[in-house]
């Protein structure tokens, strides 16, 4: 064993109490990247899997290739098939069995009268497919469905909705359809349903005449499976049979596609989102472990100079101490890595708590989620540990017989410096933040410049910590008498050090406020705009998250419209079109009507003359298109492309979105016929009670979606921003809990290199209470400090970002005094909570060992 | 008698304009091969300077300082390491071991860093003179202050370097202590034939040396051959008195 790695591994053994921080913040962060990493390769293996238990016997699948790639729909919307076409694949050699499938939304209705699931996974229904080999679900108990209104629910919708055989509810599609349940299902041999969806089969004439456009004779896929040929025989067999515009592709490629458009859009957003938390707490455990680092070698000046006398190379000494940091870094990962599976489950937990259910299945681990984690956390220590250790190995021999450098790092030249690249970094950030968001609007500016932003006050910290230090402290000497003082002026002493652990949260809170702050934006720009563009009195919607929910049914606004306390009520549906190129989601609606309930703003030519060609955009949109009333639009829908004309020009960004058409010029083109949103407006003299009770009623009969007033429909569209919030919150906990733990490791770290200057205020006379409130309020100041500063700064970038992402111009700004006012106490009372431990220590000191300590 | 050590003509300077101050103004001396010298002098004479200096601790501002025949100046960190390592050993007055680490593995510390096999026979040997050996794996802090120093002195000698130096070796012991470390290095210079630099101001401790060095602001003032406490002390006194004298006038 050579001399630099003994030394090094003693040094480890020797202070390992000191580093547990250290071990402990790369832990937390190694687990949290693991644990993201963890659970995307299981959840899509798991998402793989269930697409491949889906296919298991089908061979190939026939569908339409018309398809319109849509924002937020998987796989995007295709067009029915010819049910016809079944029979005649039927036939064809060596096709063993073809049925036809058909699948569409549809949301079924518990015994206790609410919806089942709905948020997140799927809420299906189809037909039952009578081929054993073809039907991914298995009878468990009952029979297929024979008669009209009969249906077979998966397992795990009966378990959640309290449904057993015999009973009848109601389906969703979102006409209320009434069905008795004749049977349960298993997915595959066992499973309660395909992972978390819902899945209500019918008989296929009821699936058609429910979920198909035309009502009858139209398919959603055909499934086919052989018994001699192999998928691509079969496939080539029957391409020759298939009309134009129609495919046919195998059964693996079917599951491959299934899973690449799960991974592709949902995961891969879902992955980022969480691997860019572990990195702020990777970012954050950089800090604290650096700030550990150099009071670990400040600390060690005397055995290192030592070291240099005896002859130990610079090389040496570099090595023992970044060859303890790598050891740290692969043991801390090492830990981590066992946690990261702890914190996949968590994971899971949470947003199952929050009520977004992700698949089951058994976990699974690439080889690239073992090493990628390991090697980060490696580095992480490893690259925190270089600037210290190069100071080490810089120690003159002399040093060994001199006290304890100081810190210079306020004066010199190198302070100089450092307040030259920190001066420079913020004036370059500062401006291109403001100007990135404020004009233009330019992500990519704002962004750079938010960096340069961060960067700068990091290297400004030190420059910036005595004043702000000796700032928030100044009530502490009047507070506090002379502990106060002593508590402020230790926390000023090493500014370098103070800076450099308040960072570390700083940044944490910083992104804390950056989120409540953009989040409380978003909130007040939906409210906004259903406040400004919302006229109508009660809204009736079923809302949902995810792929969950199918909406309201379409016979219901004409419905509520006939109510004597209604004036008016207009249901505003959602169609898809290419537009332009681009899949794009419509309005659809009665436009004449629509304007009564909504504002539309100032209107531009004539809603009323949209007819079966005529579309109606908003203004923001068509400027980017550059359309004028009369310009011509191409539009293609699932089954054709035709050619509308721009007849109405509207202020948009409200509830109707950028694009209407007329019921009449959708109807050809529909998919499954459902409204999102019926807008209803009470006559004169009808209080908004007495709607709602009226409109109560009468929705109970069409599955029962929610009557809301206007401040309540407000509300319940910014409800998923606050779920999005409390998920963030809960991921960002961590990074707050590592910066902490940097907090409390300088502390400690501190307390021990002031022994004997504690011991010796022990000795003339101060309590060990007054000590521990000494080490406490200093701190408290640390974290204050940290805690202003992310305020400051997440705030900034919350505006920025808020402005930044805001194209169209008509967001609205809110910055949440409350919730912010929360933060800052957090902060405040975390500080607190971290000095308690150092402050323990520091009281537990003997006096005389204290004062005779070497 | 040719020179385990030596400088001509040595300055140093710390600090620059009117806080300039200049620690060795001119010095030339050289320490025997093979010989045990005392540097004494009062505070602020330019003793540990001129040790640092000869050492390889610290550069000289003007003048030259050999080891052997190799000559200091110019030399980079990474041939004053290896000289440091390879040809000189060093006791300082405290914080002489590292805490973490055995007496054993503090004695071979240079030898370790060397990467060099450790000569057991000399290691035993040596370790049988300070008297340490049932103390061979304990921790410094397990041991008193007398005996750290003896490690120190161990350790300098394990590696059989051209010339050890000693920084107030017994600056923080007892007299008996204190005796002990001195008679360990006496025995090096006469039975190992080690050459043997020391810096001290207790003349008691300058007794046991075969020359002793007398410097006073930066200069050197006087020799001694074959020096004993009562003699430097007279020396000594007669020093001060010539300074009291100088600084009166």
């Amino acid at each position: 064993m050579s001399a630099s790695v003994r030394i090094g591994a003693r040094s480890l053994l020797a202070h390992r109490r000191r580093l547990l921080g250290t071990v402990l913040s790369i832990v937390l962060g190694v687990a949290f990247l693991t644990g993201t990493m963890v659970l995307g390769d299981t959840l899509r293996a798991n998402f793989d899997t269930l697409f491949a238990d889906a296919n298991a016997g089908t061979d190939a699948v026939v569908r339409s290739a018309q398809v319109l790639d849509v924002p937020n729909v998987p796989g995007g919307v295709r067009a029915p098939l010819e049910e016809s076409l079944t029979a005649r694949l039927r036939t064809a050699p060596g096709v063993g069995a073809a049925e036809p499938s058909v699948q569409g939304a549809g949301q079924l209705i518990g015994a206790d009268g609410e919806p089942v699931g709905g948020q997140g996974p799927p809420t299906l229904a189809g037909n039952w497919i009578d081929d054993p080999k073809l039907n991914p679900y298995r009878l468990a108990e009952g029979r297929a469905p024979a008669a009209p209104g009969e249906a077979v629910i998966n397992r795990g919708a009966a378990k959640a909705g309290g449904l057993k055989v015999g009973d009848s509810t109601v389906l969703r599609t979102p006409d209320p359809v009434r069905i008795t349940v004749v049977g349960i299902a298993t997915f595959g041999a066992d499973a309660d349903g395909m992972g978390p969806s819902t899945f209500t089969a019918l008989t296929l004439a009821d699936a058609q005449a429910h979920l198909t456009p035309k009502g009858t004779g139209q398919v959603s896929t055909v499934r086919l499976r052989s018994d001699r040929l192999s998928q691509r025989q079969l496939v080539e067999q029957i391409k020759p049979l298939l009309p134009d515009g129609v495919e046919a592709l195998t059964g693996a490629d079917a599951t491959a596609q299934s899973t690449a458009d799960v991974s592709g859009r949902f995961l891969g957003l879902f992955t980022t989102l969480l691997l860019v938390f572990a990195g702020v707490a990777l970012l954050v455990a950089t800090f604290t472990i650096h700030n550990t680092f150099a009071i670990v070698t400040a600390q060690r000046t005397r055995e290192n100079a030592l070291l240099r006398a005896l002859g130990a190379g610079r090389r040496q000494v570099l090595g023992t101490t970044l060859g303890e940091a790598l050891a740290i870094g692969v043991l801390a990962s090492a830990l981590g890595l066992l946690g990261g599976f702890g914190v996949a489950a968590g994971l899971k937990a949470l947003f199952a708590a929050i009520g977004f259910t992700l698949p089951t299945g058994g976990t699974v681990v690439h080889a690239a989620t073992i090493l990628l984690p390991l090697l980060t956390g490696t580095l992480v220590a490893a690259g925190s540990a270089l600037a210290p250790a190069l100071r080490a190995a810089r120690t003159a021999p002399l040093a060994a017989l001199r006290d304890t450098a100081v810190d210079d790092s306020a004066r010199g030249r190198s302070a100089l410096v450092r307040k030259a690249v920190g001066a420079v970094l913020t004036a370059a950030g500062l401006p291109a933040v403001v100007v990135g968001a404020a004009h233009g609007p330019s992500l990519t500016l704002t962004v750079g410049g938010a960096l340069a932003l961060l960067a700068g006050t990091v290297v400004l910290g030190p420059v910036a910590a005595a004043l702000a230090v000796r700032v928030l402290g100044a009530p502490l000497p009047r507070l506090r008498g002379t502990t106060g003082a002593l508590a402020r002026r230790n926390a000023a002493r090493n500014p370098k050090r103070t800076a450099a652990t308040a960072t570390a949260l700083m940044v944490g809170v910083a992104v804390v406020t950056l989120f409540t702050v953009f989040g409380a934006s978003v909130k007040a720009t939906l409210d906004d705009t259903v406040s400004r563009t919302f006229a109508g009195d009660l809204a009736v919607t079923a809302p949902a998250t995810g792929a969950g929910g199918s909406g309201v049914s379409p016979k219901l606004a004409p419905a509520v419209a006939a109510l004597p306390e209604v004036r008016t009520a207009v249901g505003l549906g959602r169609g898809v079109a290419r537009i332009d190129g681009r899949g794009t989601q419509l309005g659809v609606a009665d436009p004449v009507e629509l304007a009564r309930v909504t504002d539309l703003g100032r209107i531009d030519g004539s809603l009323a003359a949209l007819g079966t060609d005529g579309l109606a955009v908003s203004r923001a949109e068509a400027g980017a298109h550059g359309w004028r009333l009369g310009s011509t639009v191409a539009v293609r829908f699932t089954d054709t492309a035709g050619t509308f004309t721009v007849r109405a020009l509207y202020q948009g960004g409200g509830v109707a979105g950028d694009y209407l058409i007329s019921r009449e010029a959708w109807r050809p083109h529909r998919v499954q016929d459902a409204d999102t949103l019926v807008a209803v407006a009470l006559e004169p003299g009808v209080t908004v009670q007495q709607g709602k009770a009226a409109i109560g009623r009468l929705a109970e009969e069409y599955g029962g979606p929610q009557v809301q007033t206007r401040a309540e429909y407000a509300e319940s569209s910014a409800s998923g921003v606050d779920m999005m919030l409390s998920v963030v919150y809960a991921l960002l906990a961590l990074a707050v809990l590592i910066a902490l733990l940097g907090i409390a490791n300088t502390l400690t770290l501190a307390v021990h290199e002031r022994t004997r200057e504690l011991g010796l205020l022990r000795a003339v006379g101060q309590s060990r209470a007054q000590l521990r409130a000494m080490v406490r309020w200093e701190s408290v100041l640390v974290a204050a400090f940290g805690t202003a500063g992310g305020l400051a700064l997440g705030a900034l970038l919350g505006w920025a970002l808020t402005r930044a992402s805001d194209t169209a111009g008509t967001g609205s700004f809110a910055l949440p005094a409350g919730r912010l006012a929360v933060v800052a106490l957090v902060g405040l009372a975390a500080g607190a909570l971290a000095g308690l431990r150092p402050a323990a220590r520091a009281a537990r000191l003997d006096v005389l060992r204290a004062v005779a300590s070497d | 008698m040719t020179a385990a050590a030596r400088v001509e003509g040595a300055v140093k300077e710390y600090g620059a304009g009117e806080t300039r101050v200049r620690a060795l103004d001119g010095v030339s001396v050289e320490f025997a091969e093979a010989g045990f010298t005392a540097v004494m002098g009062p505070s602020g004479s330019g003793k540990s300077t001129l040790m640092h200096c000869a050492a390889g601790l610290d550069t000289l501002s003007g003048g030259r300082a050999w080891l052997g025949e190799t000559e200091l100046s110019g030399l980079g960190d990474r041939e004053l390491t290896l000289l440091r390592r390879e040809r000189i050993g060093f006791v300082f007055q405290a914080f002489n071991l590292l805490p973490t680490l055995t007496v054993r593995e503090n004695i071979t510390l240079p030898l370790d860093l060397g990467g060099a096999a450790p000569d057991r026979e000399w290691l035993d040997a040596l370790i049988d003179v300070v008297g340490l050996g049932d103390r061979l794996h304990h921790r410094p802090s397990q041991l008193s202050g007398g005996q750290q120093q003896r490690v120190a002195v161990a350790r300098a000698l394990a590696g059989r370097p051209q010339v050890v130096f000693a920084d107030e070796p017994t600056g923080n012991l007892d007299s008996r202590s204190g005796g002990e470390v001195l008679g360990l290095l006496r025995s090096a210079v006469d039975t190992m034939r080690q050459s043997v630099v020391m810096v001290t101001h207790d003349p008691a401790a300058a007794g046991y040396a075969d020359t002793v060095l007398f410097l006073a602001d930066g200069r050197l003032v006087d020799t001694m051959e074959r020096p004993t406490a009562d003699r430097v002390l007279d020396r000594m006194k007669a020093l001060d008195g010539r300074r009291g004298k100088a600084v009166a006038r």
